[in-house]
């Protein structure tokens, strides 16, 4: 798992602008570990990048949600998310797994493997 | 039938002297610089210490989820993750432009109406790109990456953002891109193939847009931000850097007078040479520029004596200084015509691609408003400018006609001649 002055210097290197909710669960996880702050991230990074704000945020949004067909995330969108998203938390995404997530439960559980498992290894 | 008139009736601005036309017009009657001591490389002692800096915009972070600029401006996300710093202002100047034009969507977006820009890239987001991509060993590349950076980020971008359908094009001649822009999309409507063409120049203001300059010495290295853009002065020893962005919209003087636009000015003519002589120096005789503004003036069927005021290109460089003002020996003085000459890098610095942009807009603001930009900083004129007319203070009558140089690297020269507007 990273650890806090790491991901104090990754909030300074690429978090500039995010929301502070991000910024705050993205440390929170690194001090804790605590899966719940991992979702609000990834959720957070997302929703910041997708093109057409939604009404809600994703967070309160139910898991079952499309990302193409209901929140409008295209390509661009997901590859950018994805990219911040290994950046902050040191790990390597597949593209081919990437294209069969198709909600915002299948993108958290999907995540929530990826960091576990690289925690695991790492340790 | 005779070809249409041609008339600027829209602008923009993003520069170092102000980011809206009224702070603009003010700073350019008052002389006031936009010149500031900056610290490109903090912990370092770098022999450049001035640039002309944009105020109110802050896009050091690197990529735009941390940049801000000021109040009323509103682009969608997906806009701007494809954009470089002067992505974001010249969409800006853009938004200025679409306004002060009172140009409609239908219009924007109508098959006569084109887009042509001038923009060099953006270095630093394009080593940002390279280097994602090597640290990965090709694992991560943005999706963006390219159009974001490379030298038609400008016109991709605005193009696709706006909807624009007529002719579309990026000019690459270095610092005489914009001028040659407005070049070209004044014959594409003399010739009947647009009926406006909006003109977009824009340029990085950061340590990888200009410090790479200092490798040819082209830099001015006075630490004093008061003195440092001193152009034909004997003491000059270099440019000042800066970026932003101006947008101008060319447009048949009939179409822009059916939808009540503010016609600024006429551009009557232009005309381009190249050296032919060096790849980054001009050549000292001035041959080329003066072969351009003699062409610019045959085009517009005006004598030299009719000119009144040129804006110079004259950047502060010890070379390039001279040589146009043996140009202007050449065309002007030889032959008995002083115009009134400045050069308004003296206030902004140079605007390099967006540069000829930039000071053919504050012609177009000088024709219209009635003044004469003085010559900031001169205080002891090189002798290679005796004789010619140099304004220290800024005249309080505007011009009749105007002549625009530009000169950029491997020798372009571009020139323009805009007449205050008379129907």
């Amino acid at each position: 798992m990273i650890n806090a002055p790491v991901a104090q210097k990754r909030v300074q290197e690429s978090l500039v602008g995010f929301p502070p909710r991000v910024t705050s669960s993205y440390l929170a996880f690194a001090e804790s570990g605590d899966l719940t702050n991992l979702d609000v991230v990834v959720l957070g990074v997302l929703q910041f990048y997708l093109a057409k704000k939604p009404a809600v945020p994703l967070e309160e949004m139910a898991g079952t949600t499309r990302l193409v067909e209901d929140l409008g995330c295209d390509s661009l969108t997901m590859m950018d998310t994805v990219f911040m998203v290994e950046t902050l938390f040191d790990i390597k995404l597949d593209d081919t797994e990437l294209t069969q997530l198709g909600t915002l439960d299948e993108l958290r559980a999907h995540l929530r493997r990826h960091v576990q498992g690289h925690t695991a290894s790492a340790a | 039938m005779s070809a249409p008139r041609v008339v600027v009736s829209g602008l923009g601005f993003v520069t170092s002297i102000g980011n809206d036309q009224r702070t603009v017009a003010t700073s350019l009657r008052e002389l006031r610089s936009g010149i500031e001591r900056v610290d490109f490389l903090p912990g370092t002692d770098l022999p450049v210490k001035v640039v002309g800096t944009l105020k109110g915009f802050d896009t050091a972070a690197a990529q735009w989820p941390g940049w801000t600029w000021p109040e009323g401006y509103t682009f969608p996300r997906d806009l701007l993750r494809g954009m470089a710093p002067h992505g974001l202002y010249a969409l800006c100047a853009t938004e200025q432009l679409i306004a002060d034009a009172k140009l409609t969507a239908n219009e924007l977006t109508a098959d006569d109406t084109g887009m042509f820009c001038a923009s060099a890239g953006s270095p630093r987001m394009l080593r940002q790109f390279v280097n994602q991509i090597h640290d990965s060993c090709g694992a991560r590349i943005p999706p963006m990456g390219v159009v974001s950076t490379i030298a038609g980020t400008l016109n991709f971008n605005l193009a696709a953002h706006y909807g624009v359908r007529g002719a579309v094009a990026g000019f690459v001649s270095a610092c005489a891109s914009a001028t040659q822009a407005l070049g070209y999309a004044c014959d594409e409507i003399k010739l009947g193939r647009q009926r406006r063409v909006l003109v977009i120049g824009g340029e990085d203001v950061n340590f990888e847009s200009i410090f790479p300059f200092h490798g040819m010495r082209a830099l001015s290295r006075n630490p004093d931000p008061a003195r440092a853009s001193r152009p034909f002065d004997r003491a000059r020893d270099g440019f000042v850097g800066t970026g932003g962005s101006a947008a101008l919209l060319l447009e048949e003087a009939e179409a822009a007078q059916g939808r009540g636009a503010p016609i600024y000015a006429e551009l009557v003519g232009w005309g381009q040479s190249a050296d032919g002589y060096n790849v980054a120096n001009s050549d000292p005789d001035g041959r080329g520029l003066a072969v351009a503004m003699q062409r610019a003036l045959a085009s517009a069927h005006v004598a030299p004596a009719e000119i009144d005021y040129i804006n110079a290109h004259a950047t502060s460089t010890p070379v390039g200084d001279a040589s146009e003002a043996r140009a202007l020996h050449t065309v002007f003085t030889s032959g008995g015509a002083h115009p009134a000459i400045s050069s308004t890098k003296a206030l902004t610095g140079h605007g390099l691609s967006f540069s000829g942009a930039m000071e053919t807009a504050f012609c177009a603001l000088a024709l219209r408003d009635g003044f004469t930009p003085g010559a900031a900083n001169l205080d002891d004129p090189d002798p290679v400018c005796e004789g010619l007319n140099l304004p220290r203070a800024t005249l309080p009558t505007g011009p009749r006609m105007v002549l625009k140089n530009s000169s950029g690297f491997g020798g372009s020269n571009v020139c323009l001649v805009l007449r205050r507007w008379e129907n």
